[in-house]
């Protein structure tokens, strides 16, 4: 696809002037515009005003909580929101997540890392291209027969498995957090069960990425819940 | 505190103990007519009248029988009582025996000079007896003083508490003044009545015993401020500061006590202020050396952290002054510099937050299920700059059971073991992690073991790794010396245990312990 001739917008909503200065280097120089908030309801106003691309939201804003900020831009708004914690906040990033953060950077980050996030959240937007088939890696998905190939050798999948593989291709580079994985696949009666999901995750990793030490497609977030990556 | 039940109990026991003391407070202060005294008076005049009339002595010998007499009861009664035996003498003398007998005579000069000397000896007598028996009764009172505050010392002294020594206080008191007492303290929380007081206090009573402590005057019955309550509050007074309030309720029916007794009650306070302000003084005294204690771990602490603080913030902001050189190999070393200054101070923020989790009692770990595989990968992940250019082996069964921990705890702990395997092994030396499922001290559990090749637990270190502060003898500097005591921390929060020994072929393990548990049945979909 082209790239438009104007810079993706980017919505920094941050109480702290030092950070806020810092990712508007950083961000400025890979490419963005940037605009900047002091409080929530600045960069809710901000947000309604002019329609960014991608909104990075501090948790730790002095008027509103990050779950109030997510609130009243979801009413209006589906631009991708990218939290910002710090240590200790667990609990708060997991409830943006579920109010509908699309993911989370704990600080101290390195701008790498947050770049990485950005451009996965910005492609996420990007029209989907109208195919039956989903390859990452050596693997390729087949949604129209619901068949999974691994190095051209069939994958068996029971049904919860492939809904599963599904949601995570449907949701990739973003953070699905437990309860909303559970919610998905077993319904609100399971949102406790992490055990489940635990178990499908264990054999799901094992029959696409067979014995790996560590997951690559398939990343656990500590404590809240799983990241599909596509290109790793 | 005591529930109210057992103040019951302990009134009851105080009204039996109310044997000796009771009673004799009781006479003194409700005033009865002497009838004893005044029926050995006549008991005695009778007597003497009686004797007299056989005796074949002249009238006059008969004056100075009743002389003797009046003198000797004066010695033994009353001052009112030996003037009626006085003037009943001189009555039975003139009637009975004074010619004619039988009937009232003329007096002589000399009869009446008799008659005069009977009513002075019997008021100067009466008077010397009065005096000699208030000493006697003072000085009997002291004695009764000196031994209740005797015994209540003694009594207070044998309590294991505070609370215990208060409730035979008040259990002393209830007996000696025959009444009820109660004592308000000021606590903590602020100021109540002890549970161990034996009446319940009423609002206004209540307001009026704020009112005493705070104004630190005794206030209530027989006193000068609110004499219309029933019942007398004392503040506890100590170097003009008021501790709390005693207060007595007496029996309806007496009337005001003596100086004397008053001072028996105010010794009491004073004695129950002495054991408040002891046991204050001796919690004073443990606080300060519990500040004493956490001023030395916090000296320590600051001594260390600033010098772990200063160290990478000097290679930052060295870095910086330099980044802006061309040298482009410079720039490269520089940031490596920086990235690594960064790190280090992220970790030790961390831990310094842990351990500050830890100490708060703040931390509620949130059990759940997870996968040990997944534990580890986020360990390594945040290791790995440290970990750099090591073989990290795995060894973990396929089977292995699910964990239920808190997930943010144990990878932190398992970070902070492989940080430590690090940091005290030589740089390129192998590390194992395995996990597995075990039975140790007949309980299921799941563990997952960190071990490395390296010089094995220093001596000195071997009972105690897990304390705060304590390095290895041989440590590289860096850290701070929490790492170890934030794991058992952490494991300890979980249900769980580590662990420290000896690595099978040199070296030193370090192994996380957590109970087994069986989660429920996961849905099948087998298609």
């Amino acid at each position: 696809m082209s790239v438009e001739s104007t810079k993706p917008h980017v919505l920094v909503i941050d109480d702290e002037v030092q950070i806020r200065r810092l990712l508007r280097l950083t961000l400025a120089e890979a490419g963005y515009s940037v605009r900047e908030a002091e409080t929530g309801r600045d960069g809710l106003d901000e947000a309604h005003r002019q329609a960014p691309d991608a909104v990075i939201l501090d948790l730790g804003l002095p008027d509103l909580t990050g779950v109030d900020v997510l609130n009243s831009l979801r009413e209006t708004n589906a631009v991708p929101v990218l939290v910002l914690s710090v240590f200790g906040q667990e609990s708060s990033k997991v409830a943006a997540l579920d109010a509908g953060a699309d993911d989370y950077l704990t600080k101290p980050f390195g701008s790498a890392e947050l770049l990485a996030r950005l451009r996965a959240l910005l492609r996420r937007i990007k029209p989907a291209v109208a195919t039956n088939t989903f390859h990452f890696g050596a693997v390729e998905v087949d949604f129209t027969r619901r068949r999974v190939t691994r190095e051209g050798k069939a994958v068996r999948l029971t049904s919860m498995e492939y809904s599963l593989l599904q949601l995570f291709i449907t949701h990739r580079d973003k953070v699905l957090t437990h309860r909303q994985i559970l919610c998905e696949l077993w319904g609100p009666k399971a949102e406790g069960h992490t055990h489940y999901l635990r178990t499908y995750m264990m054999r799901l990793r094992r029959k696409i990425e067979g014995e790996v030490e560590s997951s690559s497609f398939f990343q656990t977030e500590s404590g809240i819940g799983y990241r599909f990556v596509s290109e790793p | 505190m005591l529930p109210i039940q057992e103040r019951m109990v302990d009134s009851a026991d105080g009204e039996k103990r109310a044997t000796s003391f009771g009673g004799a407070w009781r006479r003194q202060w409700v005033r009865t007519f002497p009838v004893r005294e005044y029926l050995e008076v006549f008991v005695v005049i009778g007597a003497v009248t009686l004797a007299g009339w056989f005796m074949p002595f002249t009238y006059r010998a008969f004056g100075h029988i009743y002389l003797m007499a009046v003198i000797v009861l004066s010695l033994r009664v009353g001052r009112i009582p030996v003037l009626v035996a006085a003037l009943v003498s001189a009555v039975a003398w003139n009637y009975v025996f004074m010619p004619p007998r039988l009937s009232f005579s003329v007096l002589h000069f000399e009869d009446s000079l008799m008659l005069g000397t009977y009513l002075a000896v019997a008021l100067i007598g009466g008077q010397l007896t009065a005096r000699i028996r208030a000493q006697e009764r003072e000085e009997r009172q002291r004695e009764r003083r000196a031994t209740a505050l005797y015994l209540l010392a003694r009594a207070v002294a044998g309590a294991r508490d505070l609370d215990v020594a208060l409730a035979t206080a008040l259990q002393q008191a209830d007996a000696l003044f025959d009444a009820k007492t109660a004592l308000l303290l000021r606590r903590e929380t602020g100021v109540v009545w002890h549970a161990a007081g034996t009446f319940t206090v009423d609002a206004t009573n209540h307001a009026i015993g704020d009112w005493a402590m705070e104004h630190r005057e005794p206030a209530g019955r027989f006193t000068g401020h609110f004499p219309t309550i029933d019942v007398l509050h004392i503040p506890l007074v100590r170097d003009g500061r008021s501790l709390g309030v005693f207060a007595v309720r007496f029996p309806a029916d007496l009337v005001e006590p003596t100086a004397m007794q008053r001072e028996l009650i105010d010794g009491f306070a004073a004695q129950i202020a002495l054991l408040v302000e002891r046991e204050e003084l001796r919690q004073a005294g443990e606080r300060e050396k519990l500040f004493a204690e956490s001023d030395r771990l916090h000296r320590t602490l600051l001594d260390s952290v600033s010098h772990e603080l200063k160290t990478p913030l000097a290679v930052l902001r060295a870095a910086g002054e330099k980044l802006g050189a061309e040298d482009k190999t410079l720039r490269t070393a520089l940031v490596g510099e920086v990235r690594m200054a960064t790190r280090r101070l992220d970790h030790l923020v961390g831990n310094l937050l842990n351990q500050n989790r830890l100490e708060s009692g703040v931390l509620r770990p949130q059990l759940d299920w997870c996968d040990v595989r997944d534990l580890i990968t986020a360990a390594r992940r945040a290791t790995a700059d440290a970990l750099a250019g090591r073989s990290v082996r795995l060894e973990v069964p396929e089977d292995i059971p699910l964990f239920f921990a808190d997930v943010p705890l144990m990878e932190n702990a398992l970070a902070n073991l492989l940080l430590n395997a690090g940091h005290h092994t030589a740089p390129g030396s192998p590390v194992l992690i395995c996990a597995g499922r075990e039975t140790r001290h007949g309980e299921e559990q799941v563990y997952v073991r960190v071990a490395d090749r390296g010089a094995g637990l220093p001596p000195g270190l071997r009972d105690q790794p897990f304390q705060k502060f304590r390095r290895g003898a041989g440590a590289r500097p860096g850290g701070l010396g929490l790492g170890l005591s934030i794991v058992h921390g952490f494991m300890l929060a979980q249900g769980g245990d580590v662990t420290a020994g000896d690595h099978a072929g040199g070296g030193a393990q370090f192994t996380l312990h957590l109970p087994h548990r069986e989660h429920g049945l996961i849905p099948t979909d087998e298609r």
